[in-house]
């Protein structure tokens, strides 16, 4: 199921949040527990075996690593156990057809192998599940006791499909405890509402733009025109994600819990440093906390930490598709921070803001390229037009583009920004504290809904970009 | 045996015994595998080219009656573009009186599965109404309907031999 649908907009969410309020205490994550699995089984009736297997396997290995904590010979071979079958499933899943087409790619004769298409979201709960057997084994955290807890930890719907991949250790005391309010249902609403009006009216226009862009052969492109492809699809995919992540995080607030932001205005960055610190935070944070330390991070020699950084950003390429066009982009990201770190970063900080921020951007929209491109081929003749290797400068299809979607761009901008954010919270703040500035708000959000709610009527299934991965 | 060396033994049956949770864990392992075996053999695709597999179904149609259609009627019929996806193959009943058809879709990526699973589900909804009340042989049709999943192939078969179709499909991934 997904957010942005009729179903779960008008049926799901008013009938799970009525219920759960309803509900005393005791019984309220055994109902968040039934309508994660309903919401997962509702896209996924085969894949909810899986997902509830995985829980299983986790549940189990967290005590099994903690019951040898004593032995730290044995706690480590279980929590080898632990990762090994967690990332071979992971790799099943995702990367078995990728790598028997490699290996059909270079054998004489083809073997023919069956293929399962992707279970959704298994790459969030599988880092979602390592992050606890892993935390269990350093001893940040004890072993969740009660399943039902652990349960509703890996599979908890506001954030299953495209996360942000909370950590046990973030989510823990909440899992027992939380604050449940009107006032934070309140909020919670508003950082929906914002989510969905991001994802239905800017992502998906910009998403429009950006397929009849890319329909066209990347060497009848005019630079004018790639460039337009390559901003729609940099909106797109931000305000696609954001938006989702907004909505899990508003969904989270209504049922009580506080996860961490996902996103902090990333196309605002002066460095590509500063742009992974701000965007899909909880990825950065999870590489960070559970490959990049203990490969050593950079407590160690410059040529060690540089093999770490690689490593890491070939692994986060990966981590998003098997193709090669994302390990491309994740190698991409990895030689940009390392030049970053050792080469050309002091000079950075020197450059006056609007000449990083510039810099940023262009290389950010390199990266989209290679992101969005079915193929390296593509995504370098793409490129090459977006330099002047194309059509010209200038087309006028990419005016007119332009020139009638200018309001789009204009928006896309301003909520990329945090002129968008501030001049919402302006429009509010004019009225008076208290009731009529409430009022205010609710007009603006309930507007905002309404709106969203026409784009969704009148367009196709359009699912979020990350549900893919 | 000394009373040291039964003393040892002793220890290592001990150490050498199983916890609960560590039977556990490889019992869901195993599981987990015979899951994966059974979804391999009743709910996966195949690599298998698309022009095999339209092959086999396209003479098991012969006969039928069902004409093959092309990318309008598809777009028309189930709002979908056959250019987004990598085959496409549409036989439908050239008559206004009959709900026979039969769809094969290969989809070029996992992310269009739902999107032509939707068509579907919206196709056979409207066809419903469309025959509701006064044909209601083509409703039991439609009601009967064979729709499978398998990989990145959706199948789809509305006709008195659904379910001999739905063999062929299986059959050739």
């Amino acid at each position: 199921m997904v957010f942005s649908s009729i179903t779960f907009l008008f049926l799901f969410l008013p009938i799970v949040l009525a219920v759960y309020y309803i509900v005393p205490e005791k019984a309220k994550n055994i109902i968040l527990l039934i309508a994660s699995i309903l919401f997962y089984a509702w896209g996924e009736p085969v894949y909810v075996i899986l997902m509830i297997l995985s829980i299983l396997l986790n549940y189990f290995c967290g005590q099994d690593i903690e019951g040898k904590s004593d032995d730290p010979v044995k706690a480590k071979r279980s929590v080898v156990f632990a990762v090994v079958v967690n990332v071979l499933i992971l790799m099943f899943f995702k990367y078995y057809g990728f790598l028997l087409d490699m290996l059909n790619s270079v054998l004489p004769a083809a073997i023919p192998y069956r293929e399962l298409p992707l279970p959704v979201g298994i790459s969030f709960y599988t880092f979602q599940s390592l992050s606890y057997v892993l935390d269990v084994y350093w001893k940040k955290v004890r072993t969740q006791k009660n399943i039902l807890y652990f349960a509703l930890y890996i599979s908890m719907f506001p954030q299953l499909i495209a996360g942000p991949i909370v950590r046990y250790i973030d989510i823990e005391r909440q899992l027992v405890k939380r604050q449940i309010s009107i006032s934070k249902l309140g909020q919670g609403a508003m950082f929906f509402i914002r989510g969905l009006a991001k994802k239905v009216i800017l992502a998906n226009t910009a998403g429009e733009i950006f397929e009849q862009i890319s329909a066209m052969p990347a060497g009848n492109l005019s630079v004018l025109m790639a460039w337009l492809g390559c901003f729609s699809y940099a909106f797109q995919i931000y305000f696609d994600f954001s938006g989702y992540s907004d909505m899990a995080v508003g969904l989270g607030k209504m049922f009580g819990f506080e996860f961490r932001k996902n996103f902090d205005y990333p196309y605002i960055s002066k460095s590509i440093t500063e742009f992974w610190r701000r965007w899909h935070i909880s990825l950065s944070t999870w590489f960070r906390e559970y490959v990049y330390i203990p490969l050593g991070g950079n407590r160690c020699s410059a040529v060690r930490n540089i093999v770490n950084l690689m490593i890491v950003w070939t692994l986060t390429g990966m981590w998003h598709g098997a193709a090669w066009n994302f390990i491309a982009w994740g190698v991409y990201y990895g030689v940009l921070l390392v030049l970053e770190k050792y080469v050309w970063g002091v000079s950075l900080d020197d450059a006056p803001g609007a000449v990083r921020h510039i810099y940023s951007l262009v290389f950010v929209m390199i990266g989209w390229v290679f992101f969005f491109s079915p193929s390296i081929g593509y995504a370098l003749r793409y490129l090459a037009a977006m330099f002047g290797g194309g059509a010209g400068l200038a087309d006028s299809g990419a005016w007119f583009i332009l020139l009638t979607h200018w309001l789009l761009y204009l928006l896309a901008v301003l909520g990329s920004t945090r002129i968008g954010y501030a001049l919402v919270n302006g429009a509010i703040g004019v009225f008076a504290d208290g009731r009529p500035r409430m009022i205010a708000a609710g007009v603006i959000y309930t507007g905002m809904f309404f709106i969203s709610v026409a784009f969704l009527v009148t367009e196709t299934f359009n699912p979020f970009l990350y549900f893919r991965f | 045996m000394t009373e040291n060396m039964q003393e040892n033994v002793r220890t290592n049956i001990r150490t050498k015994r199983m916890t609960a949770p560590q039977i556990m864990k490889y019992i869901i392992v195993a599981v987990i595998l015979a899951y994966i075996a059974v979804l391999m053999a009743y709910a996966s695709g195949s690599s298998r080219p698309f022009e095999e597999v339209e092959a086999a179904l396209s003479s098991a149609l012969d006969g039928s009656g069902l004409k093959k259609m092309d990318s309008q009627m598809l777009k028309r019929n189930f709002g979908l573009n056959s250019a987004d996806y990598a085959g496409v193959m549409y036989y439908a009943s050239e008559s206004s009186m009959s709900a026979e058809e039969v769809l094969l879709i290969r989809v070029s990526g996992d992310s269009q599965v739902q999107e032509v699973a939707d068509a579907v589900s919206e196709r056979i909804s409207s066809r419903k109404n469309a025959f509701d009340g006064y044909a209601p042989e083509q409703v039991k049709l439609l009601e009967d309907a064979q729709q499978s999943v398998r990989g990145r192939y959706v199948f789809f078969a509305v006709s008195p031999d659904a379910e001999e179709y739905r063999a062929v499909f299986d059959g050739s991934l």
